[in-house]
């Protein structure tokens, strides 16, 4: 994978590298890319599934209930006002 | 050994062997039945949390995952947070970022990964059940390392919820113990619907009819690439596998080569975006710099926070699900997936399991582990990978050691749902295989 690339990937997935970073990388996701070339020549299937077993959809009744104190969620949280901080988005 | 003698030894036998990120300071065992350990990646409320992350450094959950809840309401006491690789992303326990815990029949060795600490604390304690989490190999691997027995049963057996999701499609919650009963009885406990985690609410009841191994198929493909070590241990428990009256056959699983890649193009996917909720906001590090946009903000804690390996696994999984690349890798992991469990599926209708060495070599030391490129890690699971895209339940005993006397694992792989039999040949396999315990001291 060439640096544009990694340098690409990296701004999507919201990760700085350095320099060294940069030049690391690529080179390892040459190398693991290059060897995953084997799934080109691989079977395929008429199945994709997302799980390996099936899944079936969990419903339960629409009621409102709070099973952990939002007390003890906000403990550990920079909070400003009992509102959970974050940066700015402009 | 006591519990209470263990309780108070713990300090002193965690700075020898660097098992647990997090540790009770009780010396009481108080009416606890049994003493446990449980991998950091599952949310526990008196202990921190940070599954191997410097991310989610100050992380105290406000609840139990499932499977803690379980083996408390069971009885057990937690006794420790036990070290593994970052979010689970490596095969010896080397990629934390905090200790690397140790192997314990060699200081110099790791412990294999990433429930490397599990099977650490498996291993030297007595009488103790440890938890861990596989994703890809993540409990047979270790299991091997450190001599001990250990399972991942199938996806969906055990709830994940409180699990820190590394792969959704892949993660498993397993045990590891010196006692092959144990496998039985504490997959038990945790076992079970939970109506947190829909994936746990498909399982048909979980049998333990003791049903007895009666064939196993050795794939060519699981043969390959052995150290000369790992294939005398292995042909010689084949032997003994035929002499308690089991049939061993060879067959050919053309898909397992395949598994490898399909397997690091899922895992990065789902992590890649599981990863994404790390941003310095709710739990773990939040000292990001308010003045900055959130674009930098954002980024500034996770390039100061995440480890080395956790970078490269976001970049893999985000570059193969973007537009352009995602039917070449993403999709086409999938279908791999669906290839493999046929070609199980197939195997299994004529015999009770597939077998094979858990890994290709015993546990290597940590200067030769530093020499080791990405692709090369990553290629030392291309035994434990097939089973775990499948989520077909497997389980690795000890079955011999090394010329240098490191322990040897062999991995059998049952079909989906079908522990009990698993459960049943590590009881049997108990019976006739010699374990020699590493010398333990504090």
């Amino acid at each position: 994978m060439d640096r544009e690339t990694v340098e690409r990937v990296a701004r999507t997935a919201h990760i700085k590298l350095t320099e060294d970073e940069l030049e690391r990388y690529s080179r390892d996701l040459s190398e693991i890319l290059n060897y995953f070339e084997l799934l080109d020549e691989a079977p395929g299937s008429e199945e994709r599934g997302i799980n390996p077993v099936e899944v079936a959809d969990v419903l339960r009744d629409d009621e409102p209930s709070m099973e952990i104190d939002p007390d003890l969620l906000l403990r550990d949280m920079d909070t400003y006002e009992r509102y959970v901080r974050g940066p700015r988005l402009s | 050994m006591s519990m209470k003698s263990t309780l108070e030894t713990l300090e002193s036998v965690n700075s020898k062997y660097g098992m647990f990120h997090a540790k009770t300071s009780d010396t009481d065992p108080g009416d606890a039945k049994f003493l446990f350990s449980a991998k950091d990646n599952l949310t526990s409320k008196d202990m921190e949390t940070c599954a191997g992350s410097r991310i989610l450094e100050g992380y105290f959950p406000a609840f139990d995952a499932t499977a803690i809840a379980r083996m408390r309401e069971a009885g057990g006491k937690l006794i420790g947070k036990t070290n593994m690789d970052e979010f689970g992303f490596g095969t010896f326990s080397t990629n934390s970022g905090f200790e690397i815990p140790r192997n314990p029949y060699d200081l110099e060795r790791a412990c294999g990964g990433s429930s490397g600490g599990s099977a650490c604390a498996a291993a030297v304690f007595e009488d103790h059940v440890s938890l861990g989490v596989s994703t890809g190999g993540s409990i047979c691997c270790p299991a091997s390392f450190c001599g001990v027995y250990g399972i991942a049963p199938t996806y969906g057996r055990v709830s994940r919820y409180g699990l820190i999701d590394y792969g959704n499609s892949l993660d498993k919650i397993g045990v590891l113990s010196t006692k092959a009963g144990d496998l039985r009885k504490y997959i038990n406990v945790i076992a079970g619907r939970d109506e947190r985690d829909p994936t746990s609410c498909v399982q048909p009841e979980l049998r333990n009819e003791g049903r007895k191994m009666r064939s196993v198929a050795v794939p060519k493909e699981g043969v390959e690439g052995l150290s000369k070590d790992v294939e005398a241990a292995f042909n010689s428990a084949l032997d003994e596998l035929r002499r308690m009256g089991i049939d061993v056959e060879m067959v050919d699983m053309p898909s397992l080569k395949y598994a490898m890649p399909a397997y690091y193009v899922l895992a990065t996917s789902e992590a890649s975006t599981n990863l994404a909720r790390y941003v310095g906001m709710r739990y773990g590090r939040q000292d990001g710099d308010y003045t900055q946009k959130f674009d930098e903000f954002f980024s500034g804690v996770r390039s100061r926070y995440f480890g080395d390996e956790a970078k490269r696994r976001i970049l893999l999984g985000t570059f193969t699900r973007m537009a352009g690349y995602s039917d070449r890798y993403y999709s086409k992991a999938r279908e791999i997936r669906q290839v493999v469990i046929q070609d199980y599926k197939g195997v299994l209708k004529d015999h009770d399991a597939v077998l094979a060495p858990t890994m290709p070599f015993t546990a290597p030391r940590f200067d030769d582990i530093s020499k080791m490129s990405a692709l090369d890690n990553y290629k030392a699971d291309y035994l434990t990978v097939p089973a775990n895209i499948a989520g077909t339940p497997h389980m690795s005993v000890p079955c011999g050691y090394g010329s240098d006397g490191m322990p040897i694992g062999m991995q059998f792989v049952a079909d989906h749902w079908d522990e009990d039999v698993l459960f049943t040949m590590a009881e049997d396999w108990e019976k006739e295989f010699d374990m020699k315990k590493p010398e333990v001291g504090a």
